[in-house]
């Protein structure tokens, strides 16, 4: 639909961009910041994996949306992140299991958005959520060197204290006044939607305020935000980390329970206008029994633009989407 | 009239929100912990220039509009309008005042234009961001004086427009217009 013409040479070649993005001095500091990943997981006994790129099978995340790519005999799925084949792992009994992975998105743009990026995924056997986020603090302090202590805060305090608003007894034009002309967006035949209104609060009023004097996470979230985290005492056991008001990593205590993910994620699936595959070797070793444990996602591009004080996460890349 | 899904828009990308047709200027994708995905939107408004802010949710459907750019020639005016040549397929079309605006002040026989038409209709006329005008008449020069900040009147040949030029400008001289501002910018290369 973009219909402004390229520039073309007198060879007949359009004039394009060829040098990296990222300066070298970038992809020193982004090398080393691998370097330590690497040598905190060896010093804890976490096994560093490679996993595959082309999945028989989509992940299913609410709002993500995965890109499919043709192959010879039909069609595979790029990963939105390495989740299935690191939980197939210790589901068949690997143990802790990590990787930095690529992971892709359709449309996802800002300047701490790419459509592919890296995913620094792993998984702790016998552990829950809690747990799990004293180690992903301590990791990204030994990565970026930001100290600070760690405020834990629910999903409806922190809706409460940054946005002023209760998200489980809000009225319509509670979140109509926090949203002003924006309430258009979460209106559907004219109804406000509360689920919608309370996203776009949070990311609006709430996130820009997370992080600002050390690290914030956010817990307890309503079980519609569950994606594939258990449900204990009727909130999603799961938390994000925050810093400078961008969102670092997103961890779970998992859900063992595989007739209840083969549930949600058949949902999930039958909202998708595109109908993505399911992807049955997941399902079927989350059937056979995933060990008691908690995982973690941190979005590694995003870690390496805060240590090193960057502006957007394509200027810790060679080569972002519009030079890829 | 076709749609896209907002996932698909991009800068540049033009859109139809309240009957009005929009370019997008900037694409901002946010989506907190899992919840629904946003798309915030920079617009500006094709028929005004009034930009504006927009936010849609992930999974909406957007009307595109059929907005092109031609390169015209502008050839006389006449009772109708403004009579332009596309420079591409050589056709004639004539575009009334009320488009052209206040482009028609800097506008002189021959000079070269965008056209930008809106499902085949022209919407706007653009100029380029200054132009070159000859001063038809204004007050004697103020010899000498020339970094005075003191300004004038001055009528430019072939339009009759009024732009304000420092008092050291005679009758006959070239003079350069920032189209937007109307400007003085200063004497046209010789």
């Amino acid at each position: 639909m973009n219909d402004e013409r390229p520039v073309v040479r007198s060879s007949g070649r359009p004039v394009v961009v060829w040098q990296p993005h990222a300066t070298v001095d970038t992809l020193r500091e982004r090398a080393r910041l691998v370097g330590r990943v690497r040598s905190f997981f060896a010093e804890r006994g976490v096994l560093e994996v490679d996993v595959p790129v082309l999945q028989g099978g989509a992940n299913l995340d609410p709002s993500i949306s995965p890109l499919a790519v043709a192959v010879h005999d039909g069609r595979r799925w790029l990963p939105t992140s390495p989740e299935h084949p690191l939980k197939r792992l210790v589901a068949a009994g690997y143990g802790d299991v990590w990787a930095l992975h690529p992971a892709f998105r359709r449309g996802e743009f800002s300047h701490r958005h790419q459509p592919e990026f890296r995913m620094l995924e792993w998984y702790r056997c016998g552990w829950d959520d809690a747990r799990l986020l004293t180690e992903t603090v301590a990791l990204l302090v030994a990565l970026t060197g930001f100290g600070g202590g760690v405020e834990v805060l629910t999903w409806r305090a922190a809706l409460i204290r940054h946005a002023g608003i209760d998200p489980v007894c809000a009225s319509d034009e509670d979140w109509r006044q926090r949203l002003g002309d924006e309430a258009t967006a979460v209106t559907i035949d004219g109804h406000l939607d509360h689920n919608l209104a309370a996203d776009l609060v949070l990311a609006n009023l709430v996130e820009p305020h997370l992080g600002r004097d050390g690290w914030t996470a956010l817990t307890a979230y309503p079980a519609r935000l569950a994606a594939q985290a258990r449900i204990r005492d009727g909130v999603a056991a799961r938390f994000e980390l925050y810093r400078d008001g961008i969102e670092l990593a997103n961890g779970y205590h998992e859900l063992g329970d595989g007739g209840e993910l083969t549930a949600r994620l058949t949902a999930e699936q039958a909202q998708r206008a595109d109908a993505p595959d399911l992807d049955q070797r997941f399902l079927a070793a989350m059937d056979a029994g995933l060990p008691d444990c908690a995982g973690v996602a941190v979005g590694f591009d995003r870690v390496v633009m805060l240590a090193l004080g960057l502006p957007a996460v394509s200027a810790t890349m060679a080569f972002p989407w519009d030079r890829a | 009239m076709g749609s896209m899904n907002i996932g698909e828009v991009g800068k540049g990308t033009k859109l139809i929100f309240d009957n009005s047709p929009w370019q997008v200027l900037e694409v901002n994708f946010v989506k907190p912990g899992k919840g629904n995905a946003f798309y915030k939107l920079r617009v500006v408004n094709l028929l005004t220039r009034n930009t504006l802010e927009k936010t849609l949710r992930g999974g909406e459907k957007v009307d595109t509009a059929d907005v092109t750019d031609v390169d015209m020639q502008f050839l006389y005016k006449d009772a109708n309008g403004f009579v332009f040549m596309d420079q591409s397929s050589f056709e004639q079309m004539t575009i009334p005042a009320a488009v052209v605006g206040s482009a028609s002040d800097f506008l002189l026989e021959q000079a070269e234009c965008k056209a930008t038409l809106w499902n085949g209709e022209p919407i706007v006329i653009s100029l380029p961001n200054s132009v070159v005008m000859e001063i038809e008449y204004t007050e004697p020069a103020v010899k000498g004086d020339t970094q005075s900040r003191v300004m004038k009147e001055a009528k430019l040949k072939g339009t009759g427009a009024l732009v304000q030029v420092p008092i050291f400008l005679a009758i006959g001289e070239r003079i350069k217009i920032n189209v937007e501002s109307r400007e003085y910018l200063g004497r046209a290369d010789k």
